[in-house]
């Protein structure tokens, strides 16, 4: 496989040493995050949600700033979801370009810890739903093509399912997560395109963000990132520990 | 022979071996379905290649057919690197397996028309009316092959594979299905049409498959256990290889 | 017995004979064309009696365009089921991976053959759905544009559904796998096809709704068609 200087990716090197670390660092920093959302960041007018306004002392509805807390929660969540997807797709191409299957083993790996951070962002994103908005259930575009998205993840894992033979399933689980990714992009910026969104734009130049709302979101945004990296390494290590068991097993069957 | 294919693209090298392959392997994951398969055939043989179920056979013979690429290694059919140029390759080769790759909905003249279009064949009309009769199905030409017996099918299935010339003709378990009448009848078909054509076939049947030979190759776990000229080769010993590699069993 | 002289056919000629195979198939057989034309006309029927409480309290117009659309999803869906099925039978895609050629000309054509097939399957079932449910309406004096958007919907549920349907045949439970990886897939375009059908059907804003939507069709399409052109001969020779 040394051919024309491609090597094959492997585990246990430097990548797999720091992943604890980082989960820990990931998870102080979400928590830290978390603490400083309900401390630092100022309540929220939770009536007008696009253009979204800091009032300091002045509050409109009691009701409605607590539930805005949800948000350092979902939006970070919501977004490393998205980045675990195109780690999906990137993990396909490397696999169609190498035939690899230790290229396709992470881009499942990679699937399973996008689908633990959609469902996370469903659930956060129901509760907001329910208490900002005042409804279980609505068509809006950002949700819908969320949702879209959560169904996609779905059908990769249904798909892999499906298929027997190893490397027909990891070339097909490929194609798929290549061309699931082209809803991330599409939900991103629909808000933009789309401007009945209820969805505020948070990547902008004047996104109405303070820097008290900023830093915990960020610290969120960064830890959640941290998190998931750690999850797939570790996934990925145990995966791999657990083949060279059955490898192992296999040859003792066969002496 | 060799002089009359010159119109194909990619012209093969003359005196180059039918099959040459080297170091050749399939591998996926820990898998490896075809292991550092070495060996080289000359033109005009007739290889079989025996070997348990899960040898391996067919995932090499597909390797052969560029139906699949191989993970390492080269192979080169007729003198073109497999790897590098499959479409070069592809106008040498022809394969006859147990499925018929035939459209049961079109006549058994369509079916060989929509081939020699593909394959670009100019004398088109010519050609399919010759196969047609080679096989002796020129009075069923315009019923849809849905309703043709099994051996009839395998028939229309050799005018197809051999319509456009190859050099190199690949078998995949032709046998299957056939009742023994119809495997008389394709045996005699395939010494018809075996002018200097090279034949690989893989196999179930030790007996028959060792009858038609002139090279044999026992492949057990994807490795090749046993590669000789039929000269040189005692049935008895060789009968009791194959069983042993049998035994073997899948790995 | 004569030699066979052979001239590599160019990659249109290929395309053509792929194509003209698909369609002598089909006309002969008709098995996609009436299977899902069947399917269509029951879901027709299907609507009457869904909307068959409603018929004089509620605007069907705002509706129609949303109705038309959920019936040329499944329609196609039952379709591009089909397409490979005889592909499949005696593993007739193989004997065409043999020949030397371009495997995205295998895509294209495929495409091309769904595309015809859902096109001649919508001529028929749009008059129909007129006559059921738009007789006593009066669309806006848009309504002839409703082709533009079908047309933009159509050719990228043809060019996934080809690619995807080649994936599912080769599968368990083909039906099943093929809905659930198709549907989410075309979300996207079906939310701009509807939305493009309803305001030429309903009226309102058609300059700003219809040109944007049908902009979002058309840009998916593209990327979805490039993208399943480049991806096919990964799929299919796998």
């Amino acid at each position: 496989m040394g051919k024309d200087g491609y090597r094959s990716p492997q585990t246990g090197g430097v990548l797999d040493r720091i992943a604890p670390v980082v989960t820990l660092i990931g998870a102080l920093l979400s928590t830290a995050g978390f603490v400083l959302a309900f401390t630092l960041a100022g309540p929220v007018n939770g009536a007008t949600v696009n253009g979204v306004e800091v009032i300091g002392g002045e509050m409109v509805s009691n009701q409605l700033l607590f539930s805005q807390k949800i948000f350092y929660f979902h939006m970070p969540v919501a977004v490393t979801s998205m980045v675990m997807i195109g780690f999906v797709a990137y993990f396909g191409i490397r696999f169609l370009q190498t035939r690899d299957a230790a290229w396709d083993e992470r881009a499942r790996i990679a699937a399973g810890i996008a689908l633990l951070f959609v469902l996370a962002t469903m659930f956060t994103g129901e509760m907001w739903e329910r208490f900002e908005w005042g409804v279980w259930w609505t068509w809006e575009p950002r949700l819908t093509t969320y949702f879209i998205l959560m169904l996609l993840v779905f059908a990769y894992f249904v798909m892999r399912a499906s298929f027997d033979e190893p490397e027909r399933r990891a070339t097909f689980a490929s194609v798929y997560g290549i061309v699931m990714f082209i809803d991330v992009p599409i939900t991103f910026a629909i808000t933009r395109i789309v401007p009945s969104s209820v969805h505020p734009t948070i990547f902008r130049t004047d996104s109405g963000l303070s820097p008290d709302m900023l830093l915990p979101l960020l610290l969120s945004l960064f830890g959640m990132l941290c998190i998931a990296y750690g999850l797939f390494r570790l996934r990925l290590r145990a995966q791999e520990l657990d083949e060279r068991v059955e490898h192992i097993k296999e040859q003792l069957d066969e002496a | 022979m060799i002089g009359t294919t010159s119109t194909k693209e990619g012209a093969p090298l003359a005196g180059a071996p039918a099959l040459s392959l080297e170091h050749v392997s399939k591998v996926f994951g820990r898998r490896r379905a075809v292991d550092n398969v070495t060996f080289d055939l000359p033109q005009g043989a007739f290889l079989s290649i025996f070997g348990p179920n899960g040898a391996g056979k067919s995932t090499l013979l597909r390797m052969l057919a560029t139906l699949s690429r191989p993970t390492s290694g080269s192979a080169k059919i007729m003198g073109i690197d497999l790897k590098e140029d499959p479409d070069a390759v592809r106008a040498h080769i022809g394969l006859i397996s147990h499925n018929s790759m035939l459209y049961g909905d079109l006549t058994a003249e369509e079916n060989l028309m929509l081939s020699a279009k593909l394959y670009g064949i100019q004398n088109a009309r010519e050609r399919v009316d010759e196969m047609l009769e080679a096989v002796e199905l020129s009075h069923r030409r315009m019923d849809v092959v849905r309703t043709f017996s099994r051996g009839m099918t395998q028939r229309l299935c050799i005018a197809r594979a051999l319509l456009h010339d190859p050099d190199v003709v690949f078998l995949d378990e032709p046998y299957s299905g056939l009742d023994p009448h119809a495997v008389e009848i394709f045996d005699d078909l395939i010494a018809a049409v075996r002018e200097d054509r090279t034949f690989v076939m893989v196999s179930h049947d030790l007996q028959k498959g060792f009858a038609t030979c002139s090279h044999a190759l026992v492949l057990a776990r994807g490795r090749v256990v046993a590669y000789a000229a039929k000269d040189d080769i005692d049935y008895d010993a060789f009968e009791a290889l194959y069983r042993r590699t049998v035994g073997m069993g899948v790995a | 017995m004569a030699r066979a002289s052979i001239k590599k056919p160019s990659t249109f000629a290929q395309y053509r004979t792929l194509l003209a195979k698909d369609l002598r198939r089909e006309f002969r057989t008709k098995e996609m064309l009436t299977a899902m034309g069947i399917y269509a006309l029951l879901v027709l029927v299907v609507y009457g009696a869904a909307l068959s409480q409603t018929s004089n309290q509620f605007d069907i117009l705002q509706m129609a365009a949303g109705l038309l659309w959920a019936l040329v999803v499944f329609t196609s869906l039952l379709g591009l089921n089909r397409s490979f099925a005889h592909e499949q039978e005696n593993a007739c895609l193989e004997g065409i991976l043999l020949v030397p050629l371009d495997r995205s000309v295998v895509f294209l054509a495929k495409a091309t053959s769904n595309l015809i097939f859902l096109v001649v399957v919508e001529i028929v079932v749009l008059p129909l759905f007129y006559f059921f449910f738009l007789t006593t309406t009066q669309p806006a004096d848009t309504w002839p544009l409703i082709w533009l958007p079908l047309l933009v919907g159509t050719v990228g549920i043809a060019g996934i559904g080809t690619l995807l349907a080649t994936i599912t045949v080769n599968s368990r439970g083909k039906d099943v796998l093929l809905a659930v990886l198709f549907i989410p897939l075309v979300f996207p375009l079906l939310y701009a096809c509807v939305a493009a059908s309803t305001v030429v059907l309903a009226g309102g804003d058609v300059e700003g709704v219809f040109g944007n939507s049908l902009l979002l069709a058309g840009g998916y399409d593209v990327v979805m068609v490039l993208l399943s052109w480049v991806l096919y001969d990964y799929v299919i020779s796998a």
